[in-house]
């Protein structure tokens, strides 16, 4: 069983978000500036090109991660039903394991979103 | 990988060790009466030894690998008290005397042996317990 299979793929996505390579200062329009000259220094920071690591590799992997939890978790009951002489703390506690991964990646998604929203709301 | 309930390795194999324990004491207080085991003698009364996690952290022989010291169950291994004979001719494991060798299986020890394993089989459940508790309070900080 694998619940969350799908969700790494689609979270790689983020690190090639359009937002962060798009926003750059000399593709902005800069009204009340003569020319896109002044702001041609700030173009050496290149936000999706920093080294290590993008972010939505390191979700992806937390991710990946969850998903092994749920599968140990899931192995373990499976054992402990088909009386493969699995303990039945064991179980319990890869449940438990599996529970608290998932947590906090929902924990994760909801900063996540709750900052996307706030950037929405953001009066421009 | 993430370890979000990281304090508890530990704790699993201590619970596994009880588990352990408490299968030999419910193993002993089965056969408190079993007379004739399959070698022929009386059943020996087995024992289980932990093996000090603290002293092979301090220098034994695994002080220098990686894993962290865990319990576990060193060995099980038989109580070598002599079985008490009874006098009852009819038996057919009786002797030429009459006698029967019966295990030296004290029901009171293992029953306060049971207590022992059981408290903290309990106690180490209440870590757990803690464990989680303090992940998922963990999880709701700024949360109002």
């Amino acid at each position: 069983m694998t619940p969350l299979s799908a969700i790494p793929q689609t979270m790689y996505n983020f690190g090639t978000m359009p937002g962060t390579d798009a926003v750059r200062p000399n593709t902005l329009p800069t009204p009340g500036v003569e020319g896109p000259s002044p702001l041609s220094q700030p173009n050496e920071i290149t936000p999706g090109q920093s080294t290590g690591d993008s972010f939505g590799n390191v979700l992806g992997k937390l991710i990946s991660d969850v998903n092994t939890k749920q599968n140990a978790a899931t192995a373990a009951v499976d054992g402990l039903q088909s009386g493969q002489g699995v303990p039945l703390h064991q179980a319990v506690i890869a449940m438990e394991e599996a529970n608290v991964s998932f947590q906090l990646m929902v924990e994760v998604r909801n900063k996540l979103l709750d900052s996307y929203q706030e950037m929405m709301r953001m009066q421009i | 990988m993430i370890q979000p309930l990281s304090g508890i390795q530990n704790t699993v194999a201590a619970l596994d060790a009880e588990r352990t324990r408490l299968d030999v004491i419910s193993e002993n207080i089965a056969n408190a009466n079993t007379t004739h085991g399959v070698d022929g003698k009386p059943y020996q009364r087995k024992v289980v030894v932990f093996e000090n996690a603290l002293q092979q952290a301090m220098g034994g022989p695994d002080a220098n690998s990686a894993m962290t010291p865990q319990l576990r169950v060193a060995r099980i291994q038989n109580d070598n008290r002599a079985p008490i004979e009874i006098y009852a001719p009819g038996n057919p494991d009786a002797d030429a005397r009459g006698m029967v060798a019966t295990p030296n299986i004290n029901i009171h020890e293992e029953m306060a042996d049971l207590i022992n394993a059981s408290r903290a089989f309990e106690a180490n459940l209440a870590v757990v317990k803690n464990e989680k508790s303090m992940a998922m309070q963990t999880l709701s900080i700024g949360k109002h």
